[in-house]
């Protein structure tokens, strides 16, 4: 009731506001390049004379200015070592501008205007757009993902999820934030990454073997997110975005306020989440609620046009609820909740409250960057970044112990980063840097239990050299990097009397990646890449022990564990005949020599709990191959199609048996239809980009699993079929983005095999979601 | 290779130059500072939950030593085996049937048995067995007048051996269908010992 007429206030508010009449809603995107070596230039500044606004290019090269009016412009592009350039455009579409800037200062620029923005995206790596990011924003980092190819989620009820890459996640997977490692306790398949995805513009996902420049024992695949650069804009800009979804009674709201001035230009985002408890299609999930607040500054300085200063600080806190009824005391109580059709604990009301079991985290987050262009050629780019992840995990106990967590863990990072960048005639690009990371973890004993975890400090040292070659039809990259790791680890011995023993590892770490891609005609195109990577075994694999409440087993760690090697290659060929059809598909391969698992052991350990199986980190070969397909296709430019399939199979060449919590195959298909023409409906509001999207996921059965590999058999396939309506209201300075979709539209019950709540309950029935975003 | 040379020279300059080296000199300052103390030593917890023993005290109502079962883990989970003792009682005989749970990890022991006590509402214990003619009945009750369990009543009948086994359940749904009667099978809640014991009957 309170929304509603909150949005009808935003409304009117609105409606009283306006200044200057037209059609004023056009994008303009576009890549500024280097002409000579086709590589992406960064902080190119671009000024739009007839606005006054400008922007710089980011690390892809890539600018954007959103709500531009119909008319004749003058774009001003001026960056070190290029004479200002001046071109003029007639404006009256969304509309993609590649310009190439010669370093020469005699000769001109050119420039390509692709007419009608194509949405499909030309990289070999794939990104999650700002537009995306918004409508989603009640979601989580990973939720963002979820429909992408070669991506899905492991999970943990609904608020915890976490990225899997090709069958990689937790300790394989690195995320970076703002270009800045992630730090937590990643081990834990409960863990979801602590990044708000509202702070990002986009969010990134490298599946090749190109990730060679980012240390933190990466097997080929990372998740990038970054915000864009401020425009510069001299007035104050910013958003309202708020987003209520009927399943969980859930509200989250965003706001982001920027402005430019030339001393220092900043920019701040905050977001506030509630939701209640989830529900299936027949009953609620009790104490699957969540609590979040977050907060995000960006500064930006330009010193001069040799020197830019970037600041960022971020926090992160959330409260998350775990049902109730998957927390179990033993094995018994476990095949007695698979035999339950409803879990246990289950109600028939609706509520806000978090009890436990639930988890606490906070994650803040420092970071500095200064990129220094010491001539046309060189650059140099420091980071230097400090990170606090603290979590706490709050159990079912007895007496006054139930507001004392269970598992209390705060962890220091501080990462430092030196890239040195420097280009040589037309076509070679060199770039060496160094990266440092120490990492601080430490048990809080107002626990009361003996961690799971031990203590440790760790300090990590890398050094990474590329080679990039890059000319008109082919590109070649070639990388090398050496990393050594200093493990120092204080662990309570479980043997009585309890004493603290010390560990001191050392490891050595090289990784090598070769890659080549080739125009093989005006619309087609191959690329080849080869990587090898080394990972170390991670301390949670060497020294866990104990019982492990989550997953209802003792894991046993093993101090023997040796270095874990991979080798991947992917193959990726892309078909784009018109800018109406393209097509992509994606191969791709990788051994793992001596793969870190957990195994379960065929003894049965005897408590006072009962009987616990016993899961041991033990070694094996593996390998993890499958296939990514997309294609997209558009008709008349107002009906939009999307076809993406997920092939994936693991194995353990080894032991001769596939490989446990590998994602199942998966199809997604989604039809937009978007209204050709804008309405207006009066002098000075309009309606534009009025899009329905109908989309349907088909995930499959796992059938690469034996019995006895697990608890139970994998569920059976499902398919979910979501329903899209949204628009956009137009208003001379403003611009109102709102939206009703439908998730789960047939409310099938269904359980997913990488959702550990599937051993007691049900996923998520029918939701309905409804956006309103406001832009000025 | 001279070349190479030259322009990492060149580099040495234009960051002594610029302002760049503040930023190098502070991180080299910080990873050798935070890299140079010691890590402090966990502190040791004694585990206050911890149940490492359960002794179900068994005295003959019709007079005569009283046996005692005992489930006995000093290291908790994983580490060395638990020692448990079984018993062997009469036939046709009733027992007031007693248990005690400790801590003896830690010296003075803990008597968990208080804290189940204050909590009563949120436990309740199971008792199964299949050693015919044997049966176990509540003995208390807690404030809402549903059983607990730590005071019950085992009664023998003719020769025979089997197990017994003794479930602590905690936040049953005491409320459920036969819970009360003893049933587990509606109880849900999670186990916090589950412990058997060979049983004899002569």
């Amino acid at each position: 009731m309170f929304n509603k007429k909150l949005n009808l206030i935003f409304l009117a508010f609105f409606a009283l506001l306006n200044c200057k009449a037209q059609e004023c809603n056009i994008a303009i995107t576009g890549t500024v390049i280097d002409e000579a070596s086709q590589s992406p230039l960064s902080y190119v500044n671009i000024f739009i004379q007839e606005t006054q606004t400008g922007t710089t290019t980011d690390d892809d090269g890539q600018f954007a200015f959103d709500d531009i009016c119909e008319g004749h412009y003058h774009f001003i592009v001026s960056h070190i070592g290029c004479a200002d350039e001046k071109f003029h455009f007639d404006i009256f579409q969304d509309t993609t501008i590649n310009i190439g800037l010669s370093h020469t200062p005699t000769s001109l620029g050119t420039v390509v205007i692709a007419g009608q923005q194509n949405d499909f995206d030309n990289q070999a790596n794939l990104t999650v757009k700002r537009n995306i990011i918004e409508d989603n924003s009640n979601q989580n980092l990973s939720g963002m993902l979820e429909n992408e190819t070669g991506i899905h989620l492991l999970k943990n009820g609904n608020g915890i999820s976490k990225p899997i890459v090709h069958g990689l996640y937790g300790n394989r997977l690195m995320v970076l934030n703002n270009g800045v490692l992630q730090s937590g306790q990643q081990w834990g398949n409960d863990h979801s990454p602590e990044i708000d995805p509202f702070s990002s513009d986009k969010i990134t996902v490298l599946k090749g073997a190109s990730v060679i420049e980012y240390g933190g024992g990466n097997l080929g695949s990372a998740i990038l997110t970054a915000p864009k650069r401020i425009e510069r804009e001299p007035h104050l800009h910013g958003q309202i975005n708020y987003i209520f979804e009927t399943n969980g009674f859930g509200h989250t709201v965003n706001s982001r306020l920027q402005k430019y001035t030339p001393f220092l230009a900043w920019r701040v985002n905050g977001t506030f989440k509630k939701y209640g408890d989830k529900k299936t299609a027949n009953y609620f999930l009790n104490n699957t609620g969540l609590e979040e607040y977050n907060l995000s500054l960006q500064l930006e300085k330009n010193w001069n046009d040799r020197l830019f200063l970037d600041f960022y600080a971020s926090t992160f806190n959330t409260r998350l609820g775990v049902l109730r009824g998957s927390h179990i005391g033993n094995l018994t109580d476990l095949e007695q909740a698979l035999n339950n059709e409803v879990p246990f604990f289950t109600e028939s009301n609706f509520s806000y409250n978090l009890e436990a079991p639930k988890q606490h985290v906070s994650h803040h987050f420092v970071k500095a960057k200064t990129k220094y262009f010491i001539s046309d050629q060189q650059i140099l780019e420091i980071i230097v970044a400090g990170q606090l992840n603290d979590r706490k995990e709050f159990d079912i106990r007895r007496t006054e112990r139930k507001d004392i967590p269970a598992l209390s863990l705060k962890q220091y990072t501080f990462n430092s980063d030196i890239k040195y960048s420097h280009t040589f005639g037309d076509y070679w690009k060199f770039k060496i840097g160094n990266q440092n990371i120490i990492t601080d973890n430490t048990n809080n004993p107002e626990t009361g239990i003996l961690p799971l975890i031990p203590d440790y400090r760790s300090w990590k040292s890398g050094f990474f050299s590329t080679l990039s070659f890059d000319k008109n039809k082919s590109s070649l990259n070639l990388g090398l990097r050496y990393d050594y790791e200093q493990q120092t680890v204080l662990k309570i011995s479980n043997a009585l009397p309890r004493e603290i023993v010390r560990f001191e590892n050392k490891f050595h770490n090289v990784s090598g990646l070769f890659s080549y891609k080739i125009k093989i005609a005006e619309t087609q195109s191959i690329g080849w890449n080869i990587g090898y990577a080394m990972r170390n075994p991670a301390v949670n694999e060497l020294y866990s022990n104990g019982l492990h409440q989550g997953v209802s087993g003792i894991e046993e760690g093993d101090a023997e564990l040796a270095v874990e090697k991979a080798m991947k290659n992917t193959l990726e060929y892309k078909w784009i005949p018109s800018s109406n059809f393209a097509f992509n598909v994606l191969a791709y391969h990788q051994y793992f020599n001596d793969y870190i698992y957990l195994n379960p052991q065929d003894e049965v350990r005897l408590t006072i709990r009962g009987a616990f199986p016993v899961f041991k980190y033990e070694q094996t070969d593996a390998t993890i191959y499958g296939l990514d397909i997309s294609t997209q296709f558009t008709v008349n430019h107002s009906i939009l199609g999307l076809l993406r399939y997920s092939y994936l199979k693991g194995e353990d060449v080894e032991n001769e048996v596939p490989l446990i919590f590998m994602p199942p195959n998966s199809f997604f298909g989604s039809l937009t239809y978007r209204a050709p023409k804008s309405i207006k409906l009066t002098k000075k509001l309009k309606m534009e980009d009025f899009e329905i999207e109908l989309s349907n996921r088909l995930v499959f059965e796992q059938k690469n699993i034996l019995e006895g590999q697990d608890f139970v058999l994998p569920p059976s396939s499902y398919n979910l079929v979501g329903l899209k309506f949204s628009n956009n209201l137009i208003l001379p300075s403003y611009k109102i983005r709102s939206f009703i979709k439908a998730d789960n539209l047939l409310n099938v019950r269904y359980r997913d095999y990488l959702n550990r709540q599937r051993y007691f309950a049900d996923d998520i029935g029918l939701s309905i979601t409804v956006g309103i975003n406001v832009k000025f | 290779m001279l070349r190479l040379l030259s322009i990492f020279v060149k580099i040495k300059k234009s960051i002594i130059m610029s302002k760049q080296y503040l930023w190098v000199t502070f991180l080299f300052v910080a990873i050798f500072t935070f890299n140079s103390c010691k890590k402090d030593d966990p502190v040791i917890v004694d585990p206050p939950e911890l149940i490492t023993s359960l002794n179900y005290t068994l005295t003959p109502s019709g007079g005569g030593d009283a046996i005692t079962l005992t489930f006995q883990d000093l290291d908790g989970d994983g580490g060395n085996d638990p020692i448990i003792y079984g018993g062997t009682l009469a036939v046709n005989e009733i027992y007031t049937g007693s248990l005690e749970l400790l801590n003896e990890s830690v010296t003075p022991s803990e008597d968990i048995t208080e804290e189940i006590e204050e909590d009563d509402e949120d436990h309740q214990f199971f008792f199964q067995t299949d050693v015919t003619g044997l049966s176990v009945t509540y003995n208390d009750q807690d404030a809402d007048g549903n059983p607990v369990g730590l005071a019950s009543t085992v009664s023998t009948g003719i020769a025979a051996s089997g197990m017994l086994t003794v479930i602590l359940r905690h936040q049953p749904d005491k409320e459920a269908n036969g819970v009360s009667d003893g049933s587990i099978d509606l109880a849900g809640g999670e186990t916090d010992i589950e412990v058997q014991f060979p049983i004899n009957v002569q």
